[in-house]
């Protein structure tokens, strides 16, 4: 009862404190401060993460953020995948380390990430019709619609929750599928893996397929930045909007281009962590790609004044500045 | 065998004492012209900034830089001279070594280069060739290594004609900029140009060093940038004074260029507030683009452009001599020697608008500059300058006339030679220009 009520406690200040740092961040974006936007986008990381792990012990909220997740984007195109996914930061705090470490990354060649890039979208279609094939297999007492949705929705293979995944934190703090010394440990995708490899091998290797399913991110992050979010299937679901030319108005969040103050530099391209290339192929105007999730590197290193903007339903938030200061004229 | 490796594969046998006298003959005349130029420039504009005396100073190619360079070669530093912008020259600054540009402006060695190539080659080639003939610029003497980048034709051959006496480092450049192979090309080249430097000098390039001589091209380039931004308002500077600020940079000190650069822009930002113009405001913004002109000789064109009448003003410019020489930053992702050697090789590939580049829609980038710099500094009218001699940029006239006609920017051809006996004819000309101009102000 009363570890409850210090849950429920828990969860207010974390409220509360997710508040005071949505005012901080505005104050910081209002004071000009946000030359920096890097450090400002892991601020706003880290503070969904935690905003998320505790979320995620209501049952209910996960119903909503899976809301959230498919109805943002319509509006805000893939803001998510580069401001508040956990998984990103995760990767991004792999990067970090390797930053630290001096190694260099590497990068995927343009047509293989290109292919990735629309890969997503047979790995989501695949989850979504995995419960249809298994219940032609095993056919269902009924087949009327009900079935279906609870099939779809919470059926053994929870086929719409795996657009969850990139959300799972790292530690829970319920019965976690890993459990390594008595700790219960969880990372994204992982409650999947294990669940479809429950399917097809036996006790013992589960664990092990689970365990080299990590080792594979992570150590695919550490050299390639941004591995995952380059086949993710969550990112499918949130970018279609943008790859339909019918759909160019709705993304309210985009980047604009002004053709002629580009140099073709090429600094956009190369600090890009998902190598998107279009920011610097597009001529100019409304930069509408779905692989770009909006984490706004490129308008912050361009050194070009007002060369790359954001625009937030028709005003500009953010732009690209001569970054070497330019000088107080009169 | 051996004998032949010796021999010198294009430059003609000139006795000691012809060589002696041509030289002696081509400095004095060459001091003269720099004074004379220094002299002219100080007359147009009589609230001259101070800070330039310093850029005077340094102007003068047998003065005080040129003692400084020896000194610190005696000190066993290396000199490296570079004949296009393409040069890393972040590269040679972390190998602690000194990076000196050694194009040539002088008319008089042009003649001589004439024993060696026709002339139909592109007159700097010609200049540079005669001057190293003679040993006429004390840069290309001092340096121990050339790197040649092959952009256009003439620098091509210019670098195997000057390899009869020093060293040369070719890069090949791709002509085209944005495929995946260019750049890998490219960087290669980098890479190999870091090894030749650090074979040279002995210094291994580590991170750290290169990171610092990164930097100190940023603020170079923050200095740089920021003499360009007051331009853009009525004249605080006459265009000839920031073209020689810009040229320094070719040979000076890149540290005490910036400080000295940062002071003048300091004078010209209080000028600015107390309204001090260097002409009147209402004088035509004139924009120059196509070859690059050379300190000291090579000073016809701004000099007939800024004392004509009615004056015109030089607020902006074109020139692989001048603006483009800093106006694009390394930038660096992430401080990995990689990451640094790729943003070193972007830089000067992919941000050139040199006319040597083509791509699916042309050189649009250049387009895009000239676009952009007549937008934002309001530019009334263009000259086009081109040297005969070089092909690419005369090529290229018909398609930025076509642009500009478009957006109706008068823009003007003008061909010269590297000879002064043109300058009344072309006087008459640039004058006609300028008319024009201020006809359409009034309207």
């Amino acid at each position: 009862m009363i570890m409850e009520l210090v849950g429920e406690f828990l969860k207010l200040t974390v409220l509360a404190g997710l508040a005071i740092a949505g005012i901080l961040v505005i104050l910081i974006w209002k004071k000009g401060l946000a030359t920096k936007v890097t450090y400002l986008r892991f601020v706003i990381q880290v503070v969904a993460m935690v905003a998320v792990f505790y979320l995620f012990t209501y049952p209910v909220w996960q119903l909503i953020v899976l809301i959230v997740i498919l109805v943002i984007p319509i509006v805000l195109g893939r803001f998510f995948c580069g401001w508040l996914c956990p998984f990103g930061l995760y990767m991004d705090a792999i990067t970090l380390i390797r930053k630290a470490v001096k190694i260099r990354y590497r990068n995927l060649p343009d047509k293989l990430n290109k292919f990735l890039h629309n890969f997503r979208y047979v790995l989501l279609l695949f989850f979504l019709i995995v419960p249809f094939i298994l219940s032609l297999i095993e056919p269902p007492p009924s087949l009327d619609f009900a079935t279906f949705m609870a099939l779809l929705l919470a059926g053994p293979f929870e086929p719409l929750r795996i657009l969850l995944g990139p959300l799972i934190p790292l530690i829970v703090p319920w019965a976690g599928p890993l459990e390594i010394g008595g700790l219960y440990f969880s990372y994204p995708y992982v409650q999947e893996v294990i669940l479809y490899c429950n399917e097809v091998f036996s006790e013992n290797f589960v664990t092990i397929t689970a365990l080299i399913f990590v080792a594979l991110t992570v150590i695919g992050s550490f050299f390639v930045r941004r591995v995952w979010c380059r086949f993710c299937p969550t990112g499918s679901s949130i970018a279609i909007l943008n790859r339909l030319k019918g759909f160019k108005w709705t993304p309210v969040l985009h980047l604009d281009k002004d053709e002629e103050k580009c140099t073709k530099c090429g600094i956009c391209k190369r600090v890009c962590p998902v190598q998107v290339t279009e920011v610097y192929e597009q001529k100019g105007g409304k930069i509408m790609t779905s692989m770009c999730m909006l984490c706004f590197r490129c308008v912050e290193m361009c050194p070009y004044e007002d060369c790359l903007k954001v625009n937030l339903g028709g005003k500009t938030v953010f732009k690209s500045r001569n970054w070497l200061e330019p000088s107080e004229v009169e | 065998m051996k004998k032949q490796s010796e021999e010198k594969k294009y430059m003609p046998e000139i006795s000691r004492r012809e060589i002696d006298e041509l030289r002696n003959a081509i400095k004095a005349t060459s001091q003269k012209i720099i004074a004379e130029n220094i002299e002219r420039m100080k007359k147009t504009d009589i609230n001259r900034p101070e800070a330039m005396q310093y850029f005077d100073e340094i102007a003068n190619f047998f003065g005080t830089r040129e003692k400084e360079i020896r000194t610190a070669k005696e000190k066993g530093k290396k000199v490296i001279g570079y004949m296009c912008l393409f040069a890393p020259t972040e590269l040679i600054l972390a190998a602690d070594a000194i990076p000196v540009r050694v194009n040539s402006g002088w008319y008089d060695t042009s003649k001589l280069g004439d024993r060696v190539v026709p002339v139909e080659v592109c007159p700097m080639v010609r200049s540079t060739i005669g001057a190293k003939m003679i040993g006429l610029s004390p840069y290309l003497e001092l340096s121990d290594a050339l790197i040649s980048v092959l952009t256009c034709d003439g620098m091509t051959k210019l670098g195997e004609i000057l390899s009869d006496y020093k060293p040369i480092w070719t890069m090949a450049l791709p002509r085209v900029k944005d495929s995946t192979q260019s750049m890998h090309l490219w960087n290669e080249e980098i890479k190999t140009a870091k090894g030749q430097i650090e074979a040279l000098t002995g210094n291994k390039i580590k991170r750290k060093q290169l990171k610092s001589a990164i930097d100190l091209t940023q603020k170079a380039t923050k200095a740089f940038r920021r003499l360009q931004e007051l331009r853009k308002g009525s004249p605080v500077i006459m265009g000839r004074d920031a073209m020689l600020v810009n040229q320094t940079y070719m040979w000076d000190d890149i540290k005490r260029w910036t400080e000295k650069t940062e002071a003048l822009c300091d004078e010209l930002e209080k000028r600015a507030r107390q309204k001090i113009w260097a002409c009147p405001p209402d004088t035509p913004r004139v924009m120059v683009t196509g070859t690059p002109m050379i300190w000291p000789d090579n000073w016809k064109l701004p000099t007939l452009i800024e004392e004509a009448n009615p004056q015109g003003v030089l607020v902006a410019d074109e020139l692989c001599s001048s603006e483009r020489i800093l106006y694009d930053p390394v930038g660096v992702d992430e401080w990995s020697m990689n990451d640094m050697l790729n943003a070193i090789g972007e830089r000067y590939l992919m941000a050139s608008t040199c006319p040597c580049f083509t791509s699916e829609d042309g050189n649009e980038d250049r387009i895009n500059w000239l676009l952009n710099k007549i937008k934002e500094w309001n530019i009334q009218g263009v000259i086009y300058y081109v040297i005969r001699g070089c092909m690419l940029h005369a090529m290229e006239y018909m398609r930025v006339k076509k642009v500009l006609d478009h957006i109706n920017i008068p823009v003007y051809y003008l061909d010269t030679e590297y000879t002064r006996e043109d300058v009344g004819q072309m006087k008459t000309r640039v004058e006609a220009f300028l008319e024009m101009l201020t006809a359409r102000v009034d309207l």
